[in-house]
């Protein structure tokens, strides 16, 4: 019985105008979609290794001589996602590199910066398809699924039989979502032949897995949009009102929740922008290097001020001896007091801005399009799990540059009582062509997973609760 | 008509609504095998709330339906097993052709190995145009829709049938056509409870007619006791009498 209401409702989609016209629009626009995407991918991945090489080249001709004279900035480039021909995500306001120079960490231009103001109303891929183009056929599909059974009397001639309303419910939306799905799967496919076809690599790593992961999450994605429609119509005896309730409802989920959740958080956990941070960084610095300065200064005076003259210079000497120590002593106390006072600042921002966050991400999740995003692009390495990544990066290659090159030139500035100042240096000897390589390691399905259970939970939310709520509808609909 | 069991049996029936309306109000039927009982009645008299109770469309207020001795409201599914159902608007996909409304509704009906051809037989049975057979039903008239209806209601092959208004809106002869497919049904050993407005249809097929009015069932005359009454004066009589205390 099941069987035949599935075959029915297929069937019924099929002879109708609907399911040719969506056909043709899934098979221009998704395949369509993958290939502008490829294209730019290329761009990007072109101009990545020209940098590369470039800055490469520039890094095996430094010489200690350009640390000591503080010039050096050292290069970390982030590879373009591959799947990014599936979802842009931060792919555009990402740096594409970072420069690491002994101040610290510096971001490099977005290829934002490149951009159409046209952008600014979505990227033309295949997750902005799914969620603003396809989700609302999901929904017009959904719409007459029983309002319309309801409005042409058919459903009570179907009721007449001995015809479970559980099996016409799910039949329903088997069937229904089945003549949705087929042709949006043959776009996918096709979409995914056209990236073999132009050479794209499909099949190296966790990629065919990823790629399945987003045809999957897409699939769900329309099926919890297919079920919410079902729902409407279930509560609805008119399609037409079924279809206002259902603009209404896309509005919200697509349109407003998600970029009201950002400004939600916003308001309840306000939080300093980074570039107030930035400057609170760069002033505590300063003031700390100043107070160095002026202790080594001190410090100095008090040694070498009635000492023979030369005994700065003869390492030997007893001032010398005393000297040395207690430079370093001075030296690493404030190098420990900077990174403990920069990182006590550094973390509370975190802290903060993740709590911001966090709110951000907990309310947009109240739409399933949110979480569809979330995770495709966290799949494809365009999302918050890369940009997470990315600054992790940043942060332990730094730390690496630190110890493998920045730290081998040491400057000591002083300021004597006097007001005059001096700079010493010392060096130890350097490899330029042994320097580690940026990298960004790339997650494991499991960090995927990890990092998307909410995404996921959300998903299975809109898949279970407009169920529920249609079947509780429809079986207390009296016939009349 | 026989002595065997009713296959359709109102006991008590009472219907009110949320709304408060008491659409049926202590109704008791019965119809057998080979009977034809015609329900009269005008608009709201509560035709259509006694098929929609009998279907278990709706449940209730107080009393029970019985489909060949099934509690509807108890045990539905397995009496809509044996209750087939035309309506006054033949509900059909416009989009299918009339094969596939055929055979979409039989096996509904729980007709799942009927072939081809035997649904190009029962087509031809309701003289139903060979060229229809085949077209999408969006296109049909009435009178064609209603025949594919009965089409429906005998393939399930049903030993009860249940029609709501089923020949209004049809042409002289599609309505005599109707009757005499109503009549072989009958024949059959079916047993056919039918609303209608059509008193002379009603008076000509049915072997008891009720007139209901404000949801009760005022009157019931058998067919022989109409060859000595007026249906018309009865029934404008009582449709012109005060209304009743409720």
């Amino acid at each position: 019985m099941w069987k035949t209401i599935v075959k029915k409702e297929l069937l019924e989609n099929i002879l109708s105008y609907r399911f040719p016209l969506f056909g043709l629009i899934a098979m221009l626009l998704i395949p369509l979609g993958m290939y502008v995407n490829q294209l730019d991918y290329a761009k990007r991945v072109r101009d990545y290794d020209e940098q590369v090489r470039l800055a490469t080249q520039a890094a095996s001709s430094l010489s200690i001589q350009d640390v000591m004279a503080g010039t050096v900035a050292i290069k970390g480039f982030r590879r373009p996602a591959l799947l990014s021909v599936y979802t842009r995500g931060f792919e555009g306001t990402l740096p594409r590199y970072y420069e690491f120079t002994q101040e610290g960490t510096k971001p490099g231009e977005s290829s934002s910066s490149e951009e159409s103001i046209l952008s600014v109303q979505g990227k033309f891929d295949f997750v902005f398809l799914v969620q603003m183009v396809l989700s609302l056929v999901a929904l017009l599909f959904a719409s007459d699924v029983i309002s319309g059974e309801k409005e042409a009397g058919t459903l009570r001639a179907m009721l007449s039989n001995r015809l479970p309303r559980d099996a016409i419910l799910t039949g329903k939306v088997a069937g229904g979502y089945l003549a949705l799905w087929a042709p949006f799967a043959g776009a996918f496919l096709v979409g995914l032949l056209l990236l073999v076809l132009r050479g794209f690599p499909v099949f190296g790593g966790d990629t065919p897995a990823k790629i399945l992961i987003v045809f999957l999450a897409a699939s769900v994605f329309l099926l919890a949009y297919f079920i919410l429609g079902t729902m409407i119509s279930a509560s609805s005896s008119k399609t037409r009102t079924a279809l206002v309730a259902i603009l209404l409802v896309w509005a919200f989920f697509q349109l407003i929740m998600p970029k009201l959740s950002d400004m939600l958080a916003a308001i309840v956990h306000p939080i300093r922008t980074e570039t107030q941070v930035s400057l609170e960084k760069s002033l505590l610095a300063g003031s700390l290097g100043m107070e160095t300065a002026k202790e080594l200064g001190r410090q100095y005076d008090l040694i070498f001020g009635s000492a023979p003259k030369g005994a700065a210079n003869d390492e030997a000497s007893p001032e010398r001896k005393k000297w040395d120590p207690l430079k370093a002593g001075i030296e690493q106390g404030a190098k420990e007091r900077k990174a403990q006072q920069l990182g006590a600042i550094d973390e509370t921002y975190r802290q903060q801005k993740r709590r911001q966050q966090d709110l951000a991400v907990n309310l947009s999740l109240i739409s399933p399009s949110a979480a569809f995003a979330r995770l495709v692009a966290d799949v494809c390495g365009t999302g918050e799990l890369e940009r997470t990544r990315y600054a992790e990066a940043v942060q332990a290659h730094a730390r690496t540059l630190d110890g493998a090159l920045f730290s081998k030139v040491k400057r000591t500035l002083m300021i004597h009582a006097g007001g005059g100042t001096s700079l010493g240096f010392s060096t130890e000897p350097v490899d330029f062509k042994a320097l580690p390589q940026f990298s960004i390691a790339p997650a494991s399905l499991a960090d995927l997973f990890k990092a998307n259970w909410k995404s996921l939970l959300s998903l299975a939310f809109w898949l279970i609760a407009p169920f529920a709520a249609a079947y509780v509808r429809f079986i207390k609909y009296d016939v009349r | 008509m026989t002595d065997a069991n009713p296959i359709l049996k109102a006991d008590d029936l009472s219907k009110r609504y949320e709304d408060g309306v008491l659409a049926l109000d202590h109704l008791n039927l019965e119809v057998r095998p080979g009977e034809v009982y015609c329900l009269l009645g005008a608009n709201g008299a509560g035709k259509t709330t006694t098929i929609n109770l009998f279907l278990n469309f709706i449940p209730p207020t107080t009393g029970t339906c019985f489909i060949k001795g099934i509690d509807v409201n108890r045990d539905p599914l397995e009496a809509k097993k044996h209750v087939a159902f035309v309506s006054e608007n033949v509900m059909l996909y416009g989009n299918f052709t009339a094969r596939q409304n055929l055979d979409f509704f039989a096996k509904l009906g729980g007709k799942t190995d009927l072939a081809k051809n035997d649904y190009y037989q029962v087509m031809r049975r309701v003289s139903l145009q060979e060229k229809a057979f085949d077209q999408r039903v969006k296109n049909f008239s009435k009178g064609m829709r209603q025949k594919l209806g009965i089409s429906i209601a005998i393939i399930k092959d049903a030993p009860a049938v249940l029609l709501d208004e089923p020949t209004a809106g049809l042409d002289p002869k599609a309505a005599t056509e109707f009757l005499e497919i109503m009549a072989e049904l009958k024949n059959e050993g079916k047993a056919i409870l039918m609303s209608t407005h059509d008193i002379f249809r009603a008076k000509e097929i049915g072997d008891r007619v009720g007139i209901m009015k404000e949801g009760r069932l005022v009157m019931e005359r058998t067919r022989q006791e109409l060859q000595y009454e007026d249906l018309v004066k009865i029934y404008i009589d009582y449709m012109k009498s005060e209304p009743l205390a409720i």
